[in-house]
This record gives C-alpha cells, sequence and structure tokens, in this order.
C-alpha cells in the first residue's frame, strides 16, 4: 500500500503515471456488431432472467424453489433406483412401477411448469413495461419484433431448461447406476428423440402463449393471474363439458387448453402412458393434437408480434 | 450533408397535430429545441428514432430515410428519453452494460465502454448498487449514460434537466456542454427553458404547435431577441415616433411602454435625447430578458418596425 503511494508520487518515473487520473475521454473505435448482436444478447439476458441470475436474491426464489420441486423427484426416484440395484433387484420390474419415467415425468411437472410460467413469463415481459424500459430497447440496434422474438426465444429457451434438467438426471443416473452401463446407455438413448421433441413443443407452446398473454399488461399480478386463467381453468371447463356430455363442444375446448395438449402429444410421442379422461374423451386423431399446437404458436406469436409493434414507447 | 434533415414532416393523433410541416436541416453541433410544453419537441425526437412513424413527410439522419434503415440509424444515436425509464432492481453498472450489448458492443467492449461513461458522468461507488436507492440527479445521470455509453455521433438528450434542483441543474447542463465539445458529438437538447439552451447550444431550432419557428446559429438569436424596453409615464406612441425618426427599430407595445430592438449601445443615447426632447417622465429603462414569451409571441419584427 504504501509503497505502491510512493511509486505513484512523485519519484522517478512518476511523470506518465500522473496523467492516469484524466485519460480524458476516448472515443469507441472497436466493432459494432449491431442488429444480430443485440438480438443475441436481449436472448441471454432473457434467459438469464429466467432464473432470476443478475437479479436480486428475491427474484430467484421463484425458478429455484419450482426448479427444486422439478428436480428433486428426479433425484430421489434415481436414488432409490440405484440403491435398489445395489441390492440385487431385478432392474426392469422395478423400473416399470417406478413412479419416474421419461414419460410420465413430464405429467409429472406439468403444475410446476404452469407455475413457472406465471411466475417468470410476467416478470421479464412486464418488467420492461412498467419501468419505461421499451424506449430505451427501441431506440437501440433493434426493431420492435426483434424484441418480441428475441424475448420469446429466450423464455422458451428458459422453460426447455426446466424441462429438460430433471430429464437428464434420470438418464444419466439410470446409465451410471446400470451393471451394464452400455446396454443401459443404448436403452436410454431410444428415450432422448421424445425427451426432447416433447421438451421443445412444451416450451414453445407455453413459452409463445403466456408471453402473447402477459405482453398485455406491465401489471404482474394480472398477467399471473390470467396465465392461471387460461392454463388451469380451460380443463376445468371441457372437464364439466365433458361431465354434461358435450362431447363435441369439448372436444374444441380441449383444443385450445395448452395443458390438454402437451399431454396429448406426451403420450403419442412416447408410445406409452395415460393421458387425461378429457383427452381420452375427445378422441382426436394423433394429427388434431400437433395441429392445434401449430396453430396455437401461430396465433400467439402473431398476437405478441402486433402488440409490441402497437405499444407506445 | 446535413445531420439530420426534414421534409414537410407532419405527424396527427387523430384530430391533434402535434408536428406541421416541420422542414429543417441540423448541421453538426449543440443544437437546442426550443418549445412550450407540447410543441411537438419530443415527438420530432422520436421519429427521428424510429419510435413513431411520421403521417406525411421525411426524416433522414446521418443521410438515411428513418422508417427503412432505423437500426443502421439507432447504432450511432444516442437517446435521453424524458421520463423515468429505469428499473429499480438492477444497479446502474448492469443496466448501462445490458444496454450498451444491445446497441451492438461486443460484451467486453459494453463493459470497458460502461465504466468509463458512469465515471463521465459523475457515478462511482453508487454504480454497483440498485437503481431504486438513487437520487433524482443519479436516475438522470444513468440516463445521460445510457445514452453514451456506445459513443453515439448523434445526441438526443429529451428535457435532460427534468427534476432537477438548481445545483444538479447546473452539473447536467456542464455535462452536456462537455459531451458535446469534448467528444465532437452532435447534441440536440429538446427544453422549454430558453435559459437552458442558451448556456449549453451553438444553435437554436424554436418550434410552436408543431410549426418551425425559427432556425438559426444561436448569436443571431440573441441580436434579435435583444430588446429595450422602456418605460415612461405617458405619450408613448410619441416616444416611439420620435426614435423611429432616429433611425433605431421601435414601437410602442402600450400607451406607456416603447420596445426598442437593442444591436449596440446607440439606442440608450437616442432614448435619452428623445426622452428630453419629449420631455417625458420616463420610469424605466431595461434590458429584456430572453423569456420564451419575448421569443415566440413579443419579439419587435425588424420589417414592421422598419
Amino acid at each position: 500500500m504504501t509503497a505502491g503511494a510512493i511509486a505513484g508520487g512523485n519519484g522517478p518515473g512518476a511523470g506518465p503515471s500522473g496523467s492516469i487520473y484524466d485519460l480524458g475521454y476516448q472515443s469507441y473505435t472497436g466493432p459494432r456488431l449491431g442488429r444480430r448482436h443485440a438480438i443475441r444478447a436481449l436472448f441471454r439476458h432473457t434467459l438469464r432472467v429466467c432464473y432470476g441470475i443478475g437479479r436480486g436474491g428475491r427474484a430467484k426464489i421463484a425458478p429455484f424453489v419450482l426448479g427444486a420441486f422439478a428436480i428433486i423427484p428426479a433425484v430421489v426416484g434415481v436414488g432409490v433406483l440405484a440403491l435398489a440395484r445395489q441390492m440385487g433387484a431385478p432392474g426392469s420390474v422395478l423400473e416399470e412401477a417406478s413412479p419416474i419415467q421419461h414419460h410420465t415425468y413430464y405429467q409429472l411437472m406439468a403444475t410446476l411448469l404452469m407455475l413457472f410460467c406465471a411466475a417468470q413469463v410476467p416478470e421479464i415481459l412486464g418488467r420492461d413495461q412498467r419501468h419505461s424500459l421499451l424506449s430505451l430497447y427501441f431506440s437501440r440496434a433493434l426493431r420492435r419484433d426483434d424484441y418480441a422474438l428475441s424475448r420469446l426465444a429466450g423464455i422458451v429457451a428458459g422453460i426447455l431448461v426446466f424441462l429438460l434438467l430433471p430429464q437428464a438426471i434420470i438418464v444419466l443416473g439410470l446409465v451410471l447406476s446400470s451393471p451394464d452401463v452400455s446396454a443401459e446407455l443404448g436403452r436410454e438413448l431410444a428415450f432422448v428423440p421424445p425427451i426432447l421433441a416433447q421438451g421443445l413443443l412444451m416450451s414453445l407452446l407455453l413459452g409463445s402463449v403466456t408471453a402473447a398473454i402477459a405482453s398485455f399488461t406491465p401489471r404482474r399480478l394480472y398477467a399471473t393471474t390470467a396465465i392461471i386463467v387460461v392454463l388451469a381453468v380451460i380443463p376445468v371447463i371441457a372437464n364439466v363439458l365433458v361431465e354434461l356430455g358435450t362431447e363435441d363442444i369439448a372436444r374444441f375446448v380441449v383444443l385450445v387448453s395448452p395443458m390438454d395438449i402437451v399431454d396429448a402429444t406426451n403420450a403419442i410421442l412416447f408410445g406409452r402412458g395415460q393421458p387425461s379422461e378429457i383427452v381420452q374423451a375427445a378422441n382426436l386423431p394423433d394429427v388434431a393434437w400437433f395441429a392445434a399446437v401449430g396453430v396455437l404458436v401461430v396465433l400467439s406469436v402473431t398476437v405478441l408480434l402486433r402488440r409490441f409493434r402497437s405499444i407506445a414507447a | 450533408m446535413a445531420l439530420i434533415s426534414l421534409e414537410a414532416l407532419t405527424k396527427r393523433y387523430g384530430s391533434v397535430t402535434a408536428l406541421d410541416g416541420l422542414t429543417l436541416d441540423v448541421e453538426p453541433g449543440i443544437v437546442g429545441l426550443v418549445g412550450s410544453n407540447g410543441a411537438g419537441k419530443s415527438t420530432l425526437l422520436k421519429i427521428l428514432l424510429g419510435l413513431i412513424d411520421a403521417t406525411a413527410g421525411r426524416a433522414r439522419v446521418f443521410d438515411l430515410d428513418v422508417r427503412t434503415h432505423g437500426t443502421e440509424i439507432r447504432q450511432f444515436v444516442g437517446y435521453m428519453p424524458e421520463h423515468d425509464a429505469l428499473p429499480p432492481d438492477s444497479s446502474a453498472t448492469e443496466l448501462v452494460a445490458h444496454l450498451a450489448e444491445i446497441s451492438g458492443l461486443p460484451a467486453n467492449a459494453a463493459r470497458e465502454r460502461t465504466a468509463e461513461v458512469l465515471r463521465h458522468v459523475g457515478l462511482y461507488e453508487e454504480r454497483y448498487r440498485a437503481i431504486g436507492g438513487y437520487s433524482t440527479g443519479m436516475r438522470q445521470r444513468v440516463k445521460l449514460a445510457q445514452a453514451l455509453v456506445h459513443d453515439p455521433k448523434l445526441l438526443l438528450l429529451d428535457e435532460p434537466t427534468n427534476g432537477l434542483d438548481p445545483s444538479g441543474r447546473d452539473e447536467m447542463l456542464d455535462l452536456v456542454r462537455r459531451t458535446g465539445t469534448e467528444f465532437g458529438m452532435t447534441v440536440v437538447v429538446a427544453s422549454h427553458l430558453l435559459g437552458e439552451i442558451e448556456r449549453v447550444c451553438d444553435f437554436l431550432v424554436a418550434i410552436e404547435g408543431g410549426r418551425l419557428l425559427r432556425a438559426a446559429p444561436l448569436g443571431s438569436f440573441t441580436e434579435r431577441t435583444g430588446v429595450l424596453a422602456v418605460e415612461v409615464e405617458e405619450r408613448a406612441e410619441e416616444l416611439a415616433a420620435a426614435l423611429v425618426a432616429r433611425g433605431l427599430q421601435a414601437r410602442a407595445s402600450s400607451s406607456h411602454a416603447v420596445l426598442v430592438a437593442l444591436e449596440d449601445e446607440r439606442p440608450y443615447d437616442a432614448v435619452r435625447d428623445a426622452v428630453v426632447d419629449l420631455g417625458l417622465p420616463l420610469v424605466r429603462l431595461e434590458q429584456r430578458r430572453h423569456k420564451l414569451e419575448d421569443l415566440f409571441r413579443d419579439e419587435p419584427d425588424r420589417e414592421s418596425a422598419a
């Protein structure tokens, strides 16, 4: 400390260091990467905000608690299985009995996923409106559409991480705890395509639907409520309609219910497992569910883009 | 090539006309955009940024059309909005570095520039704290910093002294002035306070009701707005006539006040002599202050006075 102070003082060679404190303004001559870089930066930023990274502790509570709830069953299930295997239990019997399987895990996570979207999507899209940040974004190297799509892409990626992390834990746990690693690996690799396909489909559908809803209000509470109403109440309506024996109407209601749609595609993609009663009652061809995903995603993205094109900044 | 070029620029909101056929070229320098509230200053800045579209006419920045080349233009434009536009839960460093990246700077450069520009606006240790705890003065500095961080060629400031106390106002104006002169950046400062514009700008653009009132170097403005108000007990008309006879530009604004165009020291002697000749009781002799109202309404016109 003292030595540094002396060296920086009037000793020999202190001449140039005297100007350290006043470099003056340096103009920026480095690269300007423009719109594409801006889009990537906003995507990364959104993905981080999904998990409250770079924010205060309060912003991390919801994503991390929900993330823990999503992961813990996978860890426990894999742990129990590994223990049973060590004790010499016949693997296949136990695995079939375990609730922790790839095709059941997405169903298990449905509620957590809904809560994750309801908590985090309004946080991302409402904050910029609440604090008038849009004028700072739109006055930069971005277009309004770029803003909306980068935010959406970040949200979709955030949901995908949320969905795939537990699945990855299950794959790794099963492979590593197996007495015959290579055989187990081959078995598990067969699950990878449906895991990825269903994960992508869920994050795309729920991300775009909830983003479209959340984009309409700067108020977090309103957006969260609206998301829960859309995701949780539509299935109830469909259920009631089925109970009333009006399957024809119920069939169309189910096709606009994101949670029921992903329940159906889950069973289709994994080729096993039971979807909910409503989905079974609807008795629709496989194609209808995937078409519903496409239509809802396109519709939601259109609404989202229109919203940010017309919003005052 | 003018830095900003407007051609019959018009913006209507329903039946309200915010900009009415504005045609104007802005050359590099520190430019004051002055007008009362609702004159169309913010609307003009937002059109230049592509935040809103004009109803008719054309606007070009760096010789590029704002409608078609928005992102190219905005890479080199910094904007400080009038309203508060800062999230309370992030720190100045985080926010400014993030926005620098959105302006197209690589992540490392964004961090370095952020540190530099926050130092330039006078935020030191506070820059790591959440913005929610900042004073108004500090918030205005952060807003200026985010506009400067990508080293723009053109800086658009909308009411930069909004909400500041007198000393904060002085500091902000000084900062704006230094930014313009030291960085060689073109700065457009929108304000309804002529006094502020006078202190920092070289060039003045006055608009009212969406129309261009005048655009000229500040020097010519002060020259033309230099008005001597002569207050007498009576017969102001006679005094005005006597002053005109002596070769001055003068007119009576009421029965006991005469406004005289003041270009040099000459009118003082002439007024003294005229008052003595007419035997008028002289109440007050005052050089008119440059108030916005003078500029917009009360100014004696050369042509009509001559």
